[in-house]
C-alpha cells in the first residue's frame, strides 16, 4: 500500500531524480562519469545486501558468490553461445538466486559471526572452483569480453552515459523492491526476525522460509550487478568477481550509511566510493592497501560512534535545519511512515 | 603407500598443533566474551613479524622470541578489550562482528603499507633438518613447534581448571550473570581472556617462523581454518578446539597429498560444510532440537 | 469438554541433567491450569518442549488432537498456541504497534486488518497511549504487557504464560490477574507458570506441581495448598495451615 509522502519530500525526490537523469549530460569528464557509475553500481549491490543483512540482520560476507555467479553465467552464455547479455543478465540473476538455496540451507544453520564466516567460505569455494575450471570458464586468467564496438543489443556502448543509465535503472529497481518490501507484511517479518529470531518464531513468523525468500531476492539482484560489472569493464576472472572486497563493500556501504534503511546504502556509497577512488588515484599505485585501510578506519569509526550508520545522523541534522527554518517541529521521515516498523 | 599416508598424517598433526593455538584463542574469546574475533589471524601475523624483526636485528631464534611476542600480544589483548571490545559489548551481533572485522582489515593493510607484500623468512640452523621416526621424516622445527604448542595448550588447560582466575573465566563463559553475583569481575576476566588468547596467537606466530613465511595476509589462512576448527569442536569448547584443530591439520595434509597442492583450503571448507550439514553444534555440542 | 492440550510421558535431558522426566498432564478446554514448582523444576523447559524450541527425547504432545512433536515454533503458533517468554523478548527497534502487528500478521497478511487487530490487543493490555513508542524504550512492566499483546494478536486458542506476574507490586498483580481472568472468560485456555501464590490461587482451576522435572502433585488449589509434599518442596510454612 503506497503511503503518501509529504509534499516537500516528494518534491525533493523528484528534483533529485531529475538531477540524476541529467547528470551525465552535464558532466562529460569520463573519470567523473566512471565514479558516478561505480557509485550507482555499488549502491545497488549495497541495496541488495541490505535486504538480507540490514533488515533481516543476516550478516553475509560472501555476496561476491552471487556477484561472480551472475557475471560468469552471462559471460559464458555470451562467449560460448552468443547469447545477448540482456538475456544473460537475467539468467545470471536466476543462477545466483538458485545458488542461494543450497548456500542458505547450509549457512543458515549458523548464526551471527559464524554465519558470516560460512558465507565467506562459500564465496571462497566458488573462487577456487572457478580458478580450476579451465574448460568451461577460462580458469585463473579469465577472459576479456570481445569488443563488438557500439552494440546496444549486446550491452556494449561507446557512450559511457549508457552504462550510467543502466546502473541508474538497476539502482532504481533495487530501491523500489526494498521500498515495497519495507512497506509490506514481509518488512515486519524481516525486521522482527532480525531483532530476535526465536521471538519472531513464537508469533508465527516462518523464519526459515522468510530467510530463504529474502536471500533469493538479494542473490538475484547481486547477480544482476555482476553481469553489469563485467560488461562495463570488458573483463572477467575469478579473482575479480569472487573477490572478498566485493563482499566487504556490499556490507560496508550499508553499515556506514544506515543499516536496514532504504537510503542507507546510497548514503554509504556516496561517501565511500568517491573517497576511495580519489585516494586510489592519489596514492593507489605506489601504496597498495590504502583504500582498504581507509575503509577499515571509517568502518571502525562508525561502529564505535554510530553503529546504526550515518543516516540517523544525517536525518537528525536535517531535522534540526528544517526545524530551525520553519520554526515548528518537523515531521521526520519516519513519522511520515507512522505505524510502520522502522525508524529513520 | 602406508608410508605416504603416515607422513601426511604426521605433518598434519604437527601443523595442527599450531592451528590449535589459534583456534583455542578464538574459542576462548568466544566462550568468555561472547564475540568472534575476526582479527585473530592478524595477531598471529604480528607475532611472526615480531619474531622476524628480532631475528633480523638481534639474531634471536624465533622460538626463543616467544618470551617477547607473548607478553607483547598479551598486553595488546588487554588494551583491545579495554578500549575497543568493551565499547561494543551488548550492542548485538553487527557491531561486534564488524569491529573485529574492521580491525582485521586495518591490521592487514597497515602491514601492507609498512612492510609491503613481500614474503619474509627466518632461517635457523634447524629450519631444514629432520629426524627419522620409523618410515616418517619429522621436521625438527615443526616438532619443536608442535611440542611447545601442546605445552602451551596444556598450560592453558591447567590454568582454566586449577586457578581462581581460570575458574572465573569458565564461570563467566557459562553464565555471566551468576558469575557476577559470585563476585567475578567481568571486565577483569574479559581482559585476561583476550590477553591470553592473543598471547597464544603470538606464540603460534613465533613458533612457525622457522618454517613459514610471513606476509601481511598470512593470518587469513590460519583464521579461516581456526574458525572451522572452532565450529567443528563446538564453539566455546577449548578441548574441542584442540582436538578439532589436530583433525583439521591432518585432513588438510591428506588433501594436499592426495588431491593437490592448493586443495588444502577446499578440504577445510568441505569439513565446514559437512559439519554444518550433519552436526551443526559440533562434535561436542548439545543437540536441543 | 475437550482436551486442548495433552502431554504424555514427556522427557528431555541435557547431557547429564534430566530437565523433564516422564511428565504427563492435560488441560481441558477453557481451563486455566497453573504449572508450579521450585526454580529448576523444569517448567520453562516444558513450555519450550510444547512450543517446539526443544525436541523431546520421549513422549507425546497433543494440542487440539494434533501431534506437535517435531513442529517448529512458528508452526506450533499457527496451530493456535501462543506463549510469552520468562525474560521478555520484544523487538526492540520496532514500535509497540509494529511489534503487535507482527503477531497479528499471522492470521491475515493485510496490513490494515493486522493494524486493527493489533490495536485491539494493545488496548486490552492497556498500552494504547504508548503504541508509537519503541519497544526498547518501555519499562519492564510495559514490555511484559507488550509481550502479552503480541501473543494475543496471533489469535491463540491456548496461551502459555511464563511468569508474567513475578516482580509486580500488589496493584500491578491485581491488574494482571484481572487480565488473565478476562482472557479466561473469553474462552481462552491458559497454562500459566507462576511463583506468586496469590495470583495462582486467584486464577487457576487446576494446578500441576513439578520438582526436579517430575510431577509430584496435581489437583485443585485447595488440595495443592494442603498437600504436604508440595509444601515441603515449595510453598513454605505460611501455607501449610491453609
Amino acid at each position: 500500500m503506497m503511503r503518501r509522502l509529504r509534499p516537500s519530500a516528494a518534491m525533493g525526490l523528484t528534483v533529485a531524480a531529475l538531477a540524476l537523469v541529467l547528470l551525465p549530460q552535464i558532466v562529460s569528464n569520463p573519470f567523473a562519469v566512471d565514479i558516478f557509475i561505480r557509485v550507482l553500481l555499488f549502491a545497488f549491490i549495497g541495496v541488495a545486501w541490505n535486504l538480507l543483512g540490514g533488515y533481516a540482520k543476516q550478516l553475509s560476507l560472501g555476496h561476491a558468490a552471487f556477484f561472480g555467479l551472475g557475471a560468469y553465467t552471462s559471460t559464458i552464455l555470451l562467449i560460448r553461445y552468443g547469447v545477448s547479455p540482456w538475456i544473460g543478465i537475467v539468467a545470471g540473476g536466476v543462477v545466483a538466486m538458485l545458488a542461494s538455496l543450497p548456500i542458505g540451507a547450509l549457512c543458515f544453520r549458523l548464526r551471527g559471526a559464524y554465519f558470516a564466516i560460512a558465507t565467506i567460505a562459500t564465496a571462497q569455494v566458488l573462487m577456487l572452483l572457478f580458478l580450476k575450471f579451465r574448460n568451461f570458464a577460462w580458469g585463473a586468467e579469465g577472459t576479456t569480453i570481445p569488443n563488438l564496438g557500439n552494440s546496444p543489443w549486446m550491452m556494449q556502448f561507446d557512450a559511457k552515459a549508457a552504462y550510467y543509465y543502466i546502473a541508474l535503472v538497476l539502482l532504481a529497481i533495487g530501491l523500489a523492491i526494498t521500498s515495497w518490501v519495507e512497506r509490506s507484511w514481509m518488512g515486519y517479518y524481516l525486521v522482527a526476525l532480525g531483532e530476535d529470531q526465536d521471538a519472531a518464531e513464537a508469533v508465527g513468523v516462518n523464519v526459515p522460509r522468510i530467510k530463504r525468500h529474502i536471500y533469493l531476492i538479494s542473490a538475484f539482484l547481486t547477480g544482476l550487478a555482476g553481469t553489469f560489472y563485467v560488461q562495463y569493464i570488458y573483463f572477467i576472472d575469478p579473482n575479480t568477481v569472487f573477490n572478498f572486497n566485493v563482499s566487504v563493500e556490499a556490507a560496508l556501504v550499508s553499515i556506514v550509511g544506515g543499516i536496514g534503511t532504504l537510503w542507507g546504502p546510497v548514503v554509504g556509497t556516496v561517501l565511500l566510493e568517491p573517497t576511495s577512488a580519489l585516494v586510489q588515484s592519489w596514492l593507489g599505485g605506489t601504496h597498495g592497501g590504502v583504500q582498504l585501510t581507509l575503509y577499515a578506519v571509517i568502518l571502525m569509526a562508525v561502529i564505535l560512534w554510530r553503529p546504526t550508520g550515518l543516516l540517523g545522523v544525517l536525518t537528525g541534522a536535517y531535522e534540526r535545519m528544517v526545524g530551525a527554518a520553519s520554526g515548528g517541529t518537523p515531521a521526520t521521515t519516519s513519522a511520515v511512515r507512522k505505524g510502520a516498523p522502522l525508524d529513520g | 603407500m602406508a608410508a605416504v599416508v603416515a607422513q601426511a598424517l604426521v605433518n598434519g598433526l604437527l601443523i595442527g598443533g599450531i592451528y590449535a593455538l589459534v583456534s583455542i584463542g578464538v574459542t576462548l574469546i568466544f566462550g568468555v566474551v561472547k564475540i568472534v574475533n575476526f582479527a585473530q589471524g592478524e595477531f598471529v601475523m604480528i607475532g611472526m613479524y615480531i619474531s622476524y624483526w628480532l631475528a633480523a636485528r638481534v639474531g634471536l631464534d624465533p622460538v626463543a622470541s616467544l618470551v617477547v611476542s607473548m607478553p607483547v600480544l598479551f598486553a595488546v589483548g588487554v588494551l583491545l578489550q579495554r578500549f575497543l571490545i568493551r565499547r561494543v559489548l551488548g550492542l548485538g551481533d553487527m557491531p561486534q562482528i564488524f569491529l573485529t572485522f574492521a580491525l582485521s582489515l586495518l591490521l592487514i593493510n597497515l602491514a601492507l603499507l609498512l612492510f609491503t607484500a613481500d614474503y619474509r623468512t627466518v632461517d635457523t640452523s634447524y629450519s631444514e633438518s629432520a629426524i627419522h621416526i620409523g618410515p616418517v621424516y619429522v621436521g625438527v622445527a615443526r616438532l619443536i613447534a608442535f611440542g611447545l604448542a601442546m605445552l602451551l595448550s596444556g598450560a592453558l588447560e591447567v590454568f582454566l581448571r586449577a586457578t581462581d582466575l581460570g575458574k572465573a573465566m569458565r564461570a563467566a563463559a557459562q553464565n555471566r550473570d551468576v558469575a557476577m553475583l559470585m563476585g567475578v569481575n567481568p571486565e577483569h576476566v574479559f581482559s585476561m581472556a583476550v590477553g591470553l588468547s592473543l598471547a597464544l596467537a603470538g606464540a603460534a606466530g613465533s613458533l612457525i617462523m622457522p618454517f613459514y613465511s610471513v606476509y601481511p595476509g598470512v593470518g587469513q589462512v590460519f583464521v579461516l581454518l581456526a574458525f572451522v576448527a572452532v565450529v567443528l569442536g563446538t564453539m566455546g569448547n577449548v578441548r574441542g578446539a584442540l582436538i578439532a584443530s589436530l583433525m583439521m591439520g591432518m585432513a588438510e595434509s591428506l588433501g594436499i597429498q592426495f588431491v593437490g597442492a592448493d586443495s588444502g583450503l577446499i578440504v577445510v571448507f568441505a569439513v565446514l560444510l559437512l559439519t554444518l550439514a550433519i552436526r551443526p553444534s559440533g562434535l561436542f555440542g548439545r543437540q536441543t532440537r | 469438554m475437550g482436551e486442548v492440550l495433552a502431554v504424555h510421558g514427556l522427557s528431555k535431558r541435557f547431557g547429564g541433567l534430566r530437565a523433564v522426566q516422564d511428565l504427563s498432564f492435560s488441560v481441558g478446554e477453557g481451563q486455566t491450569v497453573a504449572l508450579i514448582g521450585p526454580n529448576g523444576a523444569g517448567k520453562t523447559t516444558c513450555f519450550n518442549l510444547i512450543t517446539g524450541y526443544y525436541r523431546p527425547d520421549a513422549g507425546a504432545i497433543l494440542a487440539f488432537g494434533q501431534d506437535l512433536v517435531g513442529l517448529r515454533p512458528y508452526a506450533v503458533c499457527a496451530r493456535g498456541l501462543a506463549r510469552t517468554f520468562q525474560v521478555v523478548r520484544p523487538f526492540g527497534k520496532m514500535t509497540v504497534l509494529a511489534n503487535v502487528m507482527t503477531g497479528a500478521l499471522l492470521r491475515d497478511k493485510h496490513l490494515q486488518v493486522a493494524r486493527g487487530r493489533a490495536r485491539e490487543a494493545i488496548e486490552f493490555v492497556g498500552l494504547s497511549a504508548k503504541q508509537d513508542r519503541l519497544a526498547c524504550d518501555l519499562n519492564a512492566i510495559d514490555q511484559r504487557r507488550l509481550e502479552l499483546a503480541r501473543a494475543l494478536a496471533t489469535e491463540p486458542r491456548l496461551l502459555l504464560l511464563d511468569e508474567v506476574i513475578a516482580g509486580l507490586n500488589p496493584a500491578e498483580t491485581d491488574q494482571a490477574v484481572a487480565l488473565v481472568g478476562q482472557l479466561s472468560r473469553r474462552g481462552l485456555t491458559i497454562v500459566i507458570v507462576e511463583h506468586v501464590m496469590r495470583a495462582i490461587m486467584a486464577v487457576a482451576q487446576h494446578i500441576v506441581v513439578l520438582n526436579h522435572g517430575q510431577k509430584i502433585a496435581e489437583g485443585g488449589p485447595k488440595d495443592i495448598a494442603a498437600d504436604p509434599r508440595v509444601i515441603s518442596a515449595y510453598l513454605g510454612s505460611s501455607y501449610s495451615h491453609a
